[in-house]
C-alpha cells in the first residue's frame, strides 16, 4: 500500500466515521459527504495519473458534477430545516415530529 | 519532492481529522477546505494540473463558499472549535488510530513510491490529463449530455424543495 493510497483511504474512513458518530448539526454531515466525495476525486484522478491511462481522467470530472448534485439537494434540506424548525440540529429534528 | 508529497498527504489526513471530529460546523468547513486546498496540491504534484485546477475552481470556489455560507444557519452561541473537551478527545483518537495504521504500513514505504504522469515520455505537448479530459467532448459526449440533465433536474429539485408558501414539494417550509 503506497502513501497515496494509504491516505486517500484512511480520508474515506475518516469522513464516514464523522458520518457515522457525529451527527450534532446537519451541515456537518453534509460537511463529512463532501470529505468523503473529495477523497474520491482524488482517489480516481490518482489512478489515472498513476497508472498513465489518461482516457479515464473524465471520471472524476463526472464525479465532481454528480458530487455538486448531492451538495446541492443537502443545502437545500438544510434551507427548509432552517426554515421550519429554525435550526439544524439533528436531536431537535426528532423532537418535533410532525 | 518526496517528502514535500508526504507531507502534503499527512496535511489531507489532518485536513479531514478535523472534519470528522464533530467542531462548530464553520470550524469543520474551515478544515474541509484546507483538505481540498492540499488535495489540489497532491493532484499537481503527480502532474494532473488541469484535474488540480478544475478541483480548485469548482470544489473550492464554488462549493465550499456555499458550504462556508450556509455556516450561518448553524450558528451556535458557544463555539467549539478543536480545542474544547469533547472535540479534542476525537482529534486524538482519530490521530492515533491512523498513526496506528500507518505504522502498520510504515515498512513498505519508500521513495520511488511518487509517480509522475508523463514523466517517462521524452516529449510531450499536451500533459496526460489535458488531452485525458477532452475525450470527455469526443467519445465521453452521451456521459456529458447525461451529467448536463443531471445537473438541470438538480435544479429543479432544489427549487421545488425551497419554495415555500406551501406549495413545494416539502408543505411544512
Amino acid at each position: 500500500m503506497t502513501p497515496v493510497h494509504f491516505s486517500f483511504s484512511s480520508a474515506f474512513i475518516l469522513g464516514l466515521m464523522g458520518l457515522a458518530f457525529h451527527r450534532t448539526h446537519l451541515l456537518s454531515a453534509l460537511l463529512c459527504l463532501e470529505g468523503m466525495m473529495l477523497s474520491l476525486f482524488i482517489a480516481l484522478a490518482l489512478w489515472a495519473l498513476q497508472f498513465e491511462s489518461t482516457g479515464f481522467s473524465t471520471a472524476p470530472m463526472l464525479l465532481l458534477a454528480f458530487s455538486a448534485c448531492e451538495a446541492s439537494t443537502g443545502l437545500a434540506l438544510l434551507v427548509a430545516t432552517a426554515r421550519t424548525h429554525g435550526t439544524d440540529r439533528l436531536q431537535n429534528l426528532n423532537l418535533l415530529q410532525c | 519532492m518526496t517528502y514535500f508529497m508526504f507531507l502534503l498527504l499527512m496535511a489531507l489526513v489532518v485536513g479531514l481529522v478535523a472534519v470528522a471530529s464533530n467542531p462548530t460546523p464553520y470550524f469543520a468547513a474551515l478544515g474541509l477546505v484546507v483538505a481540498a486546498g492540499v488535495g489540489c496540491g497532491v493532484l499537481v504534484g503527480h502532474g494532473g494540473s488541469f484535474l488540480s485546477l478544475v478541483l480548485f475552481l469548482i470544489y473550492l470556489g464554488g462549493m465550499l463558499v456555499v458550504f462556508a455560507y450556509s455556516a450561518a444557519l448553524a450558528a451556535e452561541p458557544y463555539p467549539e472549535a478543536w480545542g474544547s473537551r469533547s472535540v479534542l478527545g476525537y482529534v486524538l483518537v482519530y490521530l492515533l488510530g491512523v498513526g496506528l495504521v500507518a505504522g502498520f504500513f510504515w515498512g513498505g514505504w519508500y521513495e520511488g513510491s511518487w509517480v509522475v504522469v508523463d514523466g517517462l515520455k521524452e516529449f510531450s505537448v499536451l500533459r496526460g490529463d489535458v488531452s485525458g479530459v477532452a475525450v470527455m467532448y469526443s467519445s465521453g459526449g452521451g456521459m456529458l449530455v447525461i451529467c448536463a440533465w443531471v445537473l438541470l433536474l438538480t435544479l429543479l429539485v432544489v427549487l421545488e424543495l425551497t419554495r415555500g408558501l406551501s406549495r413545494g414539494a416539502l408543505r411544512a417550509v
